[in-house]
């Protein structure tokens, strides 16, 4: 029940948001009769309608779904965590540095133990990475502070 | 003719076999590997594919969906774990295979099964296109809306087991759909004002997001897998008088495999299943079933390769992806200028007929290099899991910066990770916001463009034929998913 109520919460209040960010949309000269506007307010009327639904069948339903493991979960979330890490570093490490600091990070998250194998992989991991994104498709990577 | 010429042109540059070869092995060892599903192996591949010319590029990624649906067998077979959803089947009879020492034989009958799936799919794919794709030519606005509206009440009809969830999945990707200049007035719209979302979010950051960096997130709490040995892993390939009893399993799993591949939203898994459960019933032995019958490996697989073919056929005549890997084809499709759907024929046969070649060669590379592959396969997926996550994570990460050289997609992947892990811990399922997302922008310009034409009246949508054929139909297949979980969720 825990679950779908929670999900219910979370569509509703994205749809109110939704519905106040399309609500404020500039009228243009160039509209239709829907407008801008139409369609998503629409969107925003029918996730909030189905939200409700997914909660009161919730409600009916009582203790059914075991709600939500949130501790478990949490650690799921550190990988994206970790993703954003990566992005903060980037412009100013550089892409390569930050590619090894990520794949480092993330092979600790993951379970594996800091030892010269580990460090290794990263540097390696990430040259890898660089000679075919910067080098084989000639990108143009970030180059931070050791440019 | 021109057809054969198309075909023939794009075997004869090379690229194309090169491309197949090197997508099926990628495909393979992406499938063998507990948690890479096709469309994510597809996805991490993507990136590579864009300087690459358009045919070689699609062909590429189709090979790596081909491959993947045999890749995810071995593990199945070997450890009790499917590599794919849709090997899941496979595991019943095929690891009780290898516990009787008899590993090799079911993967080699899973091999030839696949690659009679994999060609018969493909056939249906050659034969139903092309006149589905007629028929949508004489599609007008209000038709478009009407199908887009079809494709989406389909997926979350029959997604996941809540019609709701669906539902609401659908609609969270229409909304993200929405987000960019508007196709008619020219307003910014949930833009921001950043000049990146200008041009809206791109379908592919959003299915790289949903599907790899939510499996990356779900693995960081999932143990690691077992290790496969690889000296158990001898395929052999079956002889004569297992042939003639898998003819007819085969044969089975082609048609189940058909039946399901042209549905949007059934897909590889419940084709295995089925096909497995019709394999049973209609098999001389049925008693073998559970106990490592050489049927119950064979069926699967044939129908699982067969949804490989036959589930192009929506995509590539309506332009309605079916399935997870359909969508990412469609991905690529579009980040090479291609827009799949009637249309894709009179302007690009070339690509079209391209790809069918294509699909051949990956079938035939399939069977050449699941002979050869598996003993590197198995070392490369034997490597610690920190290791390989790590690397998918990073590979997730320059790949997308790769697309546009923008750190902003990068950010953009990550959040639809974490909202494709949401959902997922509310148990909602990710189809049909993909196809919200695909098909958001053909519902609504389409339904205003129709609008525009008849003045405001609505009743455009069913004085037009086919528009209200195909609305009716959409809530049919609603009416009928919510008479399913009425009758599921009555008390017994």
């Amino acid at each position: 029940m825990r679950r779908d109520l929670t999900c219910a919460a979370f569509g509703v209040a994205l749809a109110c948001a939704y519905y106040a960010a399309a609500a404020a949309l500039p009228r243009s000269l160039l509209a239709d009769d829907v407008g801008a506007d139409g369609v998503p307010k629409l969107l925003a009327m029918l996730l909030a309608l189905l939200s409700i639904a997914i909660g009161v069948r919730g409600a009916l339903r009582g203790a059914g779904d075991g709600g939500i493991a949130l501790r478990r979960h949490a650690r799921a979330f550190g990988v994206a965590a970790l993703g954003a890490a990566y992005l903060a570093a980037v412009p100013l490490l550089g892409f390569a540095p930050a590619l090894a600091l990520l794949l480092l990070a993330a092979m600790l998250y993951y379970g594996a133990a800091l030892r010269p194998p580990a460090l290794l992989y990263a540097l390696v991991g990430a040259a890898i990475l660089w000679l075919i994104f910067a080098q084989g498709l000639g990108l143009a990577v970030p180059a931070g502070i050791f440019g | 003719m021109s057809e054969l010429a198309h075909a023939w042109h794009a075997l004869s540059s090379g690229s194309v076999i090169g491309a197949a070869f090197a997508g099926v092995a990628w495909g393979i060892v992406g499938g063998a590997l507990p948690g890479i599903s096709p469309s994510i192996a597809m996805a991490l591949l993507l990136p590579f594919t864009f300087g690459m010319d358009a045919v070689p590029a699609i062909v590429m990624l189709a090979s790596v969906y081909i491959g993947a649906e045999y890749g995810g067998s071995i593990p199945a077979i070997l450890i009790r774990t499917p590599g794919t959803n849709a090997a899941a089947a496979t595991v019943i009879d095929g690891f009780e295979m290898h516990r009787q020492g008899r590993g090799g034989e079911a993967l080699g009958i899973s091999l030839v099964s696949g690659f009679v799936g994999g060609l018969f799919g493909l056939a249906v794919l050659v034969l139903a296109t092309a006149p589905l794709a007629r028929f949508a030519l004489a599609f007008t606005p209000p038709a478009y809306f009407a199908l887009g509206v079809l494709g989406m009440s389909v997926i979350a009809g029959l997604s996941g087991d809540s019609l709701l969830k669906g539902l609401f999945a659908a609609v969270l990707g229409f909304m993200i759909a929405t987000i960019g200049t508007d196709p008619v007035s020219g307003v910014a719209r949930f833009t921001f004002d950043s000049p990146d979302l200008l041009g809206g979010v791109r379908p592919i950051v959003v299915m790289v997001g949903l599907f790899a960096v939510t499996e990356l997130m779900a693995q960081s709490i999932e143990p690691a897998w077992p290790k496969m040995q690889a000296r158990a892993a001898r395929l052999r390939l079956p002889g004569w008088s297992t042939w003639k009893r898998l003819f007819r399993p085969q044969a089975i799993g082609a048609v189940v495999g058909t039946f399901e591949g042209v549905t949007p939203g059934a897909g590889g898994t419940i084709a295995a299943f089925l096909s497995y459960n019709e394999a049973r019933r209609w098999s001389a032995h049925p008693g073998e079933f559970g106990k490592g019958s050489v049927e119950g490996v064979a069926a699967p697989e044939c129908a699982n390769n067969t949804v490989t073919g036959a589930a192009l056929v929506p995509l590539l005549g309506l332009g309605i992806p079916g399935s997870n890997s359909a969508a990412i084809l469609l991905g690529g499709l579009l980040l090479h200028g291609l827009a799949p759907g009637p249309m894709l024929f009179e302007k690009s046969p070339e690509a079209v007929y391209g790809l069918f070649a294509g699909m051949l060669v990956a079938n035939v590379a399939m069977l050449a290099l699941g002979l050869v592959i598996l003993t590197p396969c198995l070392w490369l997926v034997n490597r610690p899991k920190p290791y390989l996550m790590a690397f998918i994570l990073a590979l997730v990460m320059s790949g997308i910066f790769a697309l546009q050289g923008s750190l902003f997609d990068v950010a953009l992947v990550l959040g639809a990770g974490v909202l494709g892990y949401t959902l997922r811990c509310f148990g909602v399922p990710t189809l049909p916001l993909v196809l919200g997302v695909v098909l958001g922008f053909m519902v609504e310009s389409n339904y205003r463009r129709s609008l525009v034409l008849s003045g405001g009246e609505h009743a455009i949508f069913w004085q037009e034929p086919i528009a209200l054929t195909l609305l009716l139909l959409a809530a049919a297949i609603v009416g009928l998913s919510l008479w399913r979980e009425w009758r599921r969720a009555r008390p017994s």
